[in-house]
């Protein structure tokens, strides 16, 4: 489980630090920073696991504006099991013209214990038992995480590499979603536009792919299963099958569902990853979920979510605007409140909701009147 | 039809409506026909809010119940007071709303746990309790009730008398239960 995250000097995250839960809820008005801390996650896990050079994620126009330091640094605490404490840190370098940029430095812990350092351009690793292992040259252009490869001695290190790969950040855009997939990916894109590249990739596991069609079929009416056709040597399209009258079925190619149905497929989607007794828990974190969907299905998913981070493991992070959600998920204290003063640094408080007369949760934050206190 | 919900369940807090949840989606009814009121979140007296929304949960309920199968789960713990007396006060809450009292077939299920939710869920984990004292509060691990009360269901069911040590309470709540499902 992601326990902390601290970053200093990204955008409107000035020295900010945040204790997650196994489901959080960010609250706050447009532009409070919500979305950058996610954006944070995603190019951390991206640089980590060598999708990216260190200049193409950590740009300098996304240094905070109103400072000049030239250090962003980034902190996450994640906890394997009570006994494993894991601890990356990563300090970014820009120069003053901001057209280069290096790693200061990069670190894993686990229990206050070395696992990996990158500084002085040098990387020094450490064995399981945290005796010194390699030291070799590095350029850190890439993330020295993803230039380790598994071995028998460094399975602690392996293992935070891999749970990285667990981490989702999305923003899901229905329409964005492309019907037709090349070739399959194991992480989807930010709006899910690589949906069923993703999906190909996942209903290898037929156990999830089960579940997800059982769930499917008891929140899309008619619903019956997903199937994959040859539109070329690789090219597959998929679709999705509909009982009409007379129980006959009819196929929708995937880019014919409406907005709504896509979200839905891809929340349900989202939901059934810890399937399949892995080891590894999925960490979410979904900017704005309810968009697209109809009312009366927020509510069962949200339920659905909030029981799968008690007792699948699964860690969900949730950016959200909508009245349904609030309502339904600050009931319980899970809830952080973001703002930000005259366009300065973010803040962020725990949302304590004292609401004894009635009045909603949303309501009270559409008034403005919640965290106003 | 289109679907809709079916159930709503009307409750102090998260984990008597994790507790309601639970023992629904156990006894077969499908999520999505399942709903937490509007009248079920928010702090303070759970008791008071669960008391003074009451007759507009009924209202609802009457409004619309000569054409959809629809039924209304209300929970309230007893706390230091009676059951009776719950349900005196909630009577009274219909009556003073110019609403009639509840008919003995109508679809309103009302569960009064003694002392409260937590002596149900500490006696489905397979400890012995009683109906006075008063158990600690699952704050954040409220979904840990979900293998018991899944099972409870699964024993309801199939039609399986509670055992005798069961707590009054909850035997008085599968009952009510059994009329309306």
């Amino acid at each position: 489980m992601l326990k902390r995250i601290y970053i200093d000097n990204y955008k409107s995250l000035v020295n900010f630090e945040l204790s997650l839960d196994s489901i959080s809820l960010f609250v706050g008005a447009n532009g409070s920073g919500k979305s950058a801390v996610f954006e944070v996650l995603q190019k951390i896990r991206d640089f980590a696991l060598g999708k990216g050079k260190i200049a193409d994620l950590f740009l300098p126009d996304n240094r905070t504006r109103w400072q000049t330091l030239s250090t962003q640094t980034f902190e996450l605490e994640v906890e394997r099991d009570t006994d494993s404490k894991y601890k990356y840190e990563l300090a970014i370098e820009h120069d003053e013209s901001g057209k280069n940029v290096h790693v200061k430095y990069e670190r894993l812990w686990v229990n206050q214990n070395p696992l990996l350092k990158f500084e002085s351009d040098e990387i020094q690793l450490y064995n399981d038992n945290y005796s010194e292992g390699p030291k070799y040259p590095y350029d850190g252009v890439l993330s020295a995480i993803q230039s380790i490869t598994p071995r028998n001695d460094n399975k602690r290190l392996t293992w935070f590499k891999e749970q990285l790969e667990r981490y989702i950040v999305t923003h899901p855009i229905p329409s964005l979603i492309e019907e037709e997939s090349a070739f399959e990916v194991s992480s989807p894109s930010i709006s899910l536009s690589n949906y069923v590249s993703w999906y190909r990739h996942l209903s290898q596991d037929q156990g999830m792919a089960y579940q997800l069609t059982s769930a499917l079929r008891e929140t899309l009416p008619g619903f019956q299963y997903f199937k994959f056709e040859n539109v070329g040597r690789q090219q597959r399209l998929l679709m999705a099958y509909f009982q009409i009258e007379d129980n006959q079925s009819v196929g929708y190619r995937f880019s014919e569902l409406s907005d709504g149905q896509r979200m839905l497929i891809a929340l349900y989607t989202l939901l059934h990853l810890n399937q399949g007794g892995s080891q590894r828990k999925y960490i979410l974190c979904i900017d704005e979920p309810e968009n697209f969907v109809a009312l009366p299905e927020i509510q069962p998913w949200l339920t659905e979510l909030y029981d799968r981070c008690n007792n699948s493991g699964l860690q969900a992070l949730l950016i959200s605007h909508h009245p349904e959600s609030l309502n339904y998920l600050l009931a319980s204290p899970i809830g952080y409140w973001f703002e930000r003063q005259n366009n300065g640094p973010t803040r962020v408080k725990q949302i304590q909701v004292d609401d004894e007369d009635g009045l909603p949760v949303s309501e009270l934050i559409a008034r403005g009147w919640l965290m106003n206190e | 039809m289109s679907k809709y919900t079916q159930i709503v369940v009307l409750c102090e807090d998260t984990q008597q409506w994790l507790f309601a949840y639970y023992f629904l989606i156990g006894w077969g009814i499908p999520r999505q026909r399942i709903r937490r009121s509007k009248y079920s979140f928010g702090s303070g007296s759970g008791e008071q809010r669960v008391r003074v929304n009451y007759p507009k949960e009924v209202r609802e309920l009457r409004r619309y119940q000569h054409h959809l199968n629809i039924c209304l789960i209300v929970i309230m713990d007893a706390d230091t007071q009676s059951i009776e007396n719950h349900f005196r006060e909630l009577e009274n809450a219909l009556a003073t709303t110019a609403l009639e009292r509840r008919y003995e077939n109508e679809k309103i299920a009302i569960f009064i746990p003694k002392r409260n939710i937590e002596t149900w869920i500490v006696y489905l984990k397979g400890d012995m309790v009683n109906e006075n004292d008063e158990y600690p509060h699952l704050r954040k691990n409220e979904s840990d009730c979900k293998p018991s009360v899944t099972q409870l269901a699964e024993n309801c069911r199939n039609r399986q008398p509670l055992p005798d040590n069961a707590p009054p309470s909850l035997k008085a709540a599968c009952k009510e239960l059994e009329r309306i499902l």
